[in-house]
């Protein structure tokens, strides 16, 4: 009878080991996986965009041009097509603090606004180099002020700023940042305290600006140990405020503190639940998940970290 | 077997195996007698099991299938987009639209569209159909109609596990392929063709029937030319006709033409004045607009063939520099033609069919499409004429001609075979994901055209972005470019990914160029294949590129506006290389053959040599000399090897230590003959060659013995195209008129896409001879036919035919009686009908059955844990085991077996809460008494119920009689029990392994007992216990028999009743055995 209540012991902790939330019932604390290749409700077809309401839905986009909701646990809600895809699709996609959506159409140079259930509400930039030209828009981000922040690269690979109005007011970090210029900002992050993230991903480093383009911190370089990176194409801030950087050649996320320690890493490269296949990004979701677009899966992955 | 089918959802592939089934009655009497030794429930339990795993095993054999039944319906919808119904598409998409409008949630919906070709554009999914309205993409080709290609790849798509249906959406002026027969394989796979048959019709039209012209005719004859012309309506229309591409002058009231409803005919003649091939086109143009539908039908082509000397044709990139050549034949008597590159059109076969033969003067391949260069293949090797390749810069190996049609039909080479130490190329491809249709397939198109093109003796590598394993990789590592096939399989594996950064791939060759495998190499040069969205290089990696030499060309790859170039442009401009912008996909050959080219520069050899005669009574060469002093000196080769074959003839060489180089070499292959002059005539290579007096009468021989020869037979011939096929006729006569039987001919037929197919004639009559091809392009048709009696040559016949415009552009209503026919021979239903009528998804097909094998599934989750359970109920020491290890296979199960770890969370709990419950209940022993009451249950039915008690009363009184006589005769009962001491040591071994009443009345212990094993027994624990245990035996038998008595107790009273009353005897056996053996160890 004893070992049969230490089984029994074992057991039931295995249970509420399984049954919480946290490191789940897949390896690597993997609360679900949704999706699948296909270009119906729900399937992907090498997303690479997410975005997520607080306590809401999360959008994601695709290589189809298609942006899908879904609620929280990965139920379709509902999908819209982007205007024009002939000459590519989006990139970045990011959620207005009133709700509206914002995707950097990266092959328009532009960045075009929905509201939540797809409907066109407007849309600004054009092709060039000069104030208020975008080439290659990646990704969006607003300040506590309603300004708007925009990332873009090949050519410009700088960060824009735009009143809420959609009125162009300047640009930032387009000169020499701690020796070299910005390549490719994929995204871009405005903390608590206000101050610029940037994922600077052909330099493989994480920038802190402050919100006038002066440098504050730089940390990463090339590589796959603790605090390297290869090609960090998304970052988001946690709850507590670290830095959550989405490595697309290095398949793991990687937490860091605001000094540049390297706190944690999460992934690797496969196919399994747990593991990553290129991801292009990842962001912080309801209830404090992290939802990771896994493209070259085809999948969102729903990570309780 | 069916029956079980309905009973269960099993099949079973082999059922033949089933009948080892019949083993489990043998094995349960088998089993009953080996296993005595255990309690009942176990033996129950391992009986059963072991029934279990033989009903398993045979199952496995059999090839078990688990069968899924269901009434979902499959529906594909196959779209018609052909030319002929273009103005009907937003109706289909509409039919499609509300079609799917309220359907069942798991009835899935697919869209196939189709013209020339079918695409899949909705795969058969759940959830309706989803393509918003218009946004289907751009149908190629739209002027042929392959219905069977659609229905063709809609059977191959449907899901295995429905019912299925196709609803065909057409006009049914199908046009290529056969669609009777795929109506017959949909029916014979049970799937129905409903038909929603597009209904327009053009009543006013005008269009060409036929243009008729003469296969052959004479220098100065009018050769008259029949156009037959339909017009629906009464209409008046002008004709132009052209004659060799110009206007042939007619005055304007003979060009307007009226015409009749129905067929018109008209004639003219035009006056022939050269040799060679005579094409003629006619335009129609209707006065009325309105009264002609369809523009692309108002044009006819035809074409014959004169008879004469056909020119030669000179191809150069510089007429200064040619027109010594030009001259000489001229003085020679050779007529002779000179043409720039841009001055040849579109130099299509038919055109290159005006000469005899063609000189490519220093010409690189790029100047040719690839179409091109296959028809100037076919020239020669199929239409029996000539092709002279002369040496420079822009020839053979150095210009860009190494893998191409035109190496395979000239005599030499464009490789390097002997070993030679020549300066290398190397030649790096970056490869970056595009992201336009097709863009990748394109760019690993090219690659693989790269490899053709450069030399073995030059360096390759291919870089590219890949995800297996991550980041930048060298796909194919800079080498030596010898295996071509391999290195080609590996392009064709590659998955090219979406590069973020031009500037780590640059430098990763940059690297191998100039510190790795290609320092050596005298020609650096690398590629760049993008839509250039990815991050350019730093400034310092382009001045590196510069300062070592190494130039980059980029090819910016995309047919719409999605290219970014200027990264492009600036990487090009700052290594001193090249900038495309391929906007079709055709461009993109051209270019690749032209920049890969550019590190074959160390073929060229550029020092004075004096080339040697060594074979001057080759025919090319007869009656020529070589002055005293030989050849002229030459400046100048490219290098080449001469082919390995008989055939090849190499008379004039340029020495050298490693060998001899080929400078003139010939030889005739299949129909055509070709020369390779490796050097050049001009002055940079031939400065003392133009003085050269025989100089003219040398390039006169060379260009007449590779010039066809014309030898016609006079038949007469007469081509036609009916519907799909087009027909060659010939008749046969000789100069008498007598017709000519069993005559062999030997043909090869051209398409309109530069293929080149044997083509067999029937002899359907006396002297008449026929051949039928398919016609499924535009364009003309070209036969060069060889005739043969007895194995004797006769000569040639050219014919052909020429197919102006698609039959599409010709249906002028639907063909319904086609449809009609294909919804009869599949059962399906004709839906000319509102969608919300037609019922598209009506569920009355018969359900469709879904067959997966499960032996495997079963042989791990059900064989595998029965026989540990098996081995659990008749090995393991008490219940406490037994529990644990069904516990644990029960879990396994759940889990694996069902695949619950993927489930949700509360799958997982639920898995463990069944087994934890399932193992405390055996561990309590709840599941005991059910055993022990089937097993008694079972008894009693065997023995007639009370009548079997009574018996059982008896033997018990029975043996209690025997023991009690037995214990008052101890003497001899000991003599006896001394005779058995062996036996019985080996029973109470055994006892020791078993899991018998003692273990199991005996509360949990330790491990030990859990798991099984020997333990040695105490005697006097034994003694005790055995006292208690019969005084606890007499107590439970009465209160048994109070309760038989009264009738009354739960059923678990009953059963721990009849249980204490059955195992009776066996223990009062078992008590006595310890009796006897304590009397005799007291004995001894």
């Amino acid at each position: 009878m004893r070992w049969a209540g230490v089984f029994t012991i074992l057991s039931a902790a295995v249970s509420v080991f399984l049954a919480c939330e946290p490191p789940a019932l897949t390896p690597n604390g993997v609360v679900g996986v949704f999706g699948d290749v296909g270009l119906g409700p729900g399937s992907f077809s090498y997303p690479r965009a997410i975005a997520a309401e607080p306590n809401g839905s999360v959008f994601v986009i695709d290589k189809n041009g298609r942006i899908q909701r879904f609620d929280e646990n990965g139920l379709f809600e509902t999908f819209w097509r982007m205007p024009q895809t002939e000459q590519g699709k989006p990139v970045g996609l990011s959620i207005h603090p009133d709700g509206r959506i914002f995707v950097a159409d990266t092959h328009y140079h532009r960045v075009t606004i929905f509201d939540r259930s797809g409907t066109l509400l407007d849309s600004f930039g054009r092709e060039g180099t000069g104030d208020g030209e975008f080439l290659l828009p990646t990704d969006v981000a607003f300040d506590a002020s309603g300004v708007i922040y925009v990332s873009e690269y090949q050519g410009n690979d700088r960060i824009t700023k735009w009143s809420p109005d959609l009125q162009f007011i300047e640009a930032i970090g387009d000169g020499e940042i701690d020796g070299s210029r910005l390549r490719r900002p994929a995204a871009i992050e405005i903390d608590a305290e206000g101050t610029l993230w940037i994922a600077d991903a052909c330099n493989h480093r994480i920038v802190r600006l402050s919100l006038d383009g002066e440098l504050l911190t730089t940390f990463g370089h090339f590589g796959t140990g603790p605090g390297e990176l290869r090609y960090p194409y998304d970052l988001s801030i946690s709850p507590d405020q670290t830095i959550m950087v989405c490595e697309y050649e290095g398949n793991r996320l990687q937490w860091f503190s605001k000094d540049g320690r390297s706190l944690r890493r999460w992934g690797r490269g496969g196919r399994r639940p747990g593991e990553l296949f290129a991801p292009w990004g990842a962001t912080y979701g309801p209830k404090g998940r992290v939802y990771i677009v896994d493209s070259l899966n085809s999948r969102i992955q729903i990570v309780r970290p | 077997m069916s029956i079980v089918a309905i009973a269960f959802p099993l099949d079973f592939q082999q059922p033949v195996w089933l009948w080892l089934c019949l083993l489990i009655p043998v094995l349960i009497l088998a089993t009953l007698r080996s296993l005595s030794g255990l309690d009942p429930v176990r033996r129950v339990l391992a009986v059963t099991l072991r029934c279990t795993l033989v009903l398993l095993l045979a199952c496995c054999l059999a090839g078990i299938e688990r069968v899924r039944r269901n009434d979902d319906l499959t529906v594909i919808f196959l779209m018609d987009r052909s030319y002929s119904v273009e103005s009907l598409q937003a109706f289909q998409e509409e039919f499609v639209r509300e079609s799917t409008r309220n359907i069942r949630a798991d009835d899935r919906v697919g869209l196939i569209d189709f013209a020339r070709h079918a695409y899949l554009q909705q795969m058969p999914m759940r959830g309706g159909y989803y393509l918003p309205p218009g946004r289907l993409p751009q149908m190629q080709n739209t002027d042929r109609t392959d219905v069977a290609a659609a229905v063709r790849l809609a059977m191959a798509m449907f899901p295995h596990d429905t019912a299925k249906r196709i609803v065909l959406m057409s006009d049914g002026n199908d046009n290529i392929g056969d669609l009777i027969t795929e109506a017959r394989r949909a029916r014979a796979d049970g799937i129905p063709i409903d038909v929603v048959p597009l209904q327009y019709r053009h009543r006013n039209e005008v269009y060409f029937e036929r243009m008729i012209a003469p296969t052959y005719a004479e220098p100065g004859e009018q050769v008259p030319i029949r156009m037959v012309i339909n017009s629906q309506q009464r209409a008046s229309a002008r004709l132009a006709i052209y004659h060799n591409g110009k206007l042939h002058n007619i005055s304007p009231e003979d060009s307007r033409v009226d015409l009749e409803p129905g067929s018109n005919t008209f004639y003219i003649k035009l006056p022939i004045e050269t040799a060679g091939t005579q094409t003629y086109e006619a335009v129609l143009t209707v006065d009325d607009d309105s009264m002609d539908t369809v523009a692309m039908n108002n044009t006819a082509r035809a074409f014959s063939f004169v008879a004469g000397a056909s020119p030669v044709l000179i191809v150069t990139s510089d007429r200064s520099r040619d027109v010594v050549l030009f001259d000489a034949l001229r003085s020679e008597r050779v007529v002779v033609e000179m043409k720039t590159p841009d001055q040849l059109g579109a130099f299509t076969l038919l055109q290159m069919m005006n000469y005899s033969s063609i000189i490519l003067s220093n010409v690189a391949a790029a100047t040719f499409t690839d179409r091109q260069q296959e028809e100037l293949a076919i020239f020669v090797k199929d239409m029996g004429s000539g092709l002279i390749m002369l040496g420079g810069p822009d020839s053979f190996g150095a210009g860009g001609w190494i893998g191409s049609p035109i190496e395979e039909v000239m005599p030499v080479t464009f490789e390097i075979k002997h070993k030679r130490i020549i300066p290398r190329g190397a030649l790096v491809l970056i490869m970056h994901s595009c992201e336009i249709p097709r863009g990748n397939f394109w760019g690993k198109e090219m690659a693989k055209k790269s490899v053709d093109t450069i030399s073995s003796k030059d360096y390759l590598g291919v870089l590219a972005y890949t995800y297996t394993p991550g980041g930048e990789n060298w796909e194919v590592p800079l080498d030596l470019n010898t295996n071509k096939a391999a290195v080609k399989a590996r392009i064709d594996r590659m998955q090219i990914g979406d590069m973020p950064d031009f500037g780590r791939t640059m430098q990763m060759a940059y690297k191998e160029l100039t510190s790795g495998r290609g320092r050596d190499a005298a020609q650096k040069h690398v590629i760049i294949l993008s839509d250039g969205d990815a991050q350019a290089p730093t400034q310092k990696l382009l001045q590196d590129y510069a300062d070592a030499k190494i130039s980059v060309s980029t090819i910016a790859i995309g047919w719409g506006a999605h290219v970014r170039s200027q990264t492009l442009i600036d990487i090009a401009r700052k290594t001193g290389g090249r900038f495309y912008a391929a906007r079709n996909p055709r461009e993109l050959p051209q270019i690749f053959s032209k920049e890969s080219s550019i590190v074959r520069r160390p073929l060229i050899v550029e020092e004075s040599f004096r080339p040697q005669l060594i074979s001057a009574s080759a025919d090319l060469l007869g009656g020529l000399r070589a002055g005293q002093r030989g050849l002229p000196e030459l400046g100048g080769m490219v290098l080449t090897s001469a082919k390995q074959s008989p055939n090849v003839l190499v008379p004039i060489v340029r020495a050298t230590d490693d060998g001899e180089d080929p400078v003139l070499a010939y030889w005739q292959y299949e129909l055509g003959k070709t020369v390779a002059f490796t050097s050049g005539y001009w002055p940079e290579w031939g400065k003392q060659w133009m003085p050269w007096p025989r100089f003219a009468k040398f390039w006169a021989q060379v260009v007449r013995w590779t010039m066809r020869q014309e030898s016609p037979a006079n038949f007469d011939t007469y081509t036609k195209v009916e519907g799909n096929r087009g027909r060659i006729v010939i008749d046969a006569l000789d100069k008498d008129a007598s017709y000519l039987n069993d005559l062999q001919l030997r043909a090869n037929l051209v398409n309109p896409g530069a293929d080149a197919v044997p083509i067999h004639f029937v002899q359907t009559g006396p002297g008449h001879y026929e051949a039928e091809f398919p016609v499924d392009k535009s364009g003309q048709y070209l036969a060069n036919v060889q005739i043969y009696n007895e194995g004797k040559h006769m000569g040639t016949v050219r014919t052909g035919l020429s197919v102006p415009f698609s039959p599409e552009y010709r249906d002028l209503s639907p063909n319904e009686a086609l449809l009609h026919n294909v919804a009869e021979i599949t059962g399906g239903r004709w839906l000319d009908m509102a969608p919300e009528k037609a019922d598209v998804f009506s569920h009355d097909l018969p359900p469709s059955e879904a067959k997966r094998p499960a032996w495997a599934w079963v042989l791990a989750w059900l064989f595998l844990p029965a026989f540990l359970l098996d081995v659990a109920v008749r090995r393991l020491a008490n219940w406490l085991a037994i529990s644990i290890a069904v516990e644990i296979v029960v879990l396994a199960v759940l889990l694996f077996g069902m695949d619950i770890r993927f489930g949700p969370w509360w799958g997982i709990a639920g898995a463990i809460i069944l087994a934890e419950l399932i193992g405390w209940t055996i561990r309590f022993r709840y599941i005991g008494p059910l055993f022990d009451f089937v097993t008694h249950g079972a008894t009693a039915l065997a023995h007639a119920g009370e009548r079997s008690t009574a018996s059982l009363e008896q033997l018990k009184s029975a043996r209690d009689r025997a023991r009690d006589d037995r214990d008052e005769q101890p003497l001899e009962g000991l003599k006896r029990i001394d005779e058995k001491v062996e036996p019985r040591s080996e029973r109470v071994a055994k006892r020791r392994f078993d899991a018998g009443d003692v273990s199991a009345d005996k509360p949990a212990g330790d491990l030990g007992d859990a798991l099984g094993g020997a333990k040695s027994i105490d005697p006097s624990s034994k003694r005790s216990s055995t006292k208690n245990r019969r005084a606890i035996r007499r107590i439970r038998a009465m209160k048994a028999q109070r309760l038989d008595c009264f009738g009354q107790g739960s059923v678990h009273q009953r059963i721990r009743a009849m249980k204490s009353r059955s195992s009776e005897a066996q223990r009062s056996h078992f008590s006595r055995q310890a009796n006897e053996q304590r009397g005799t160890t007291h004995g001894q």
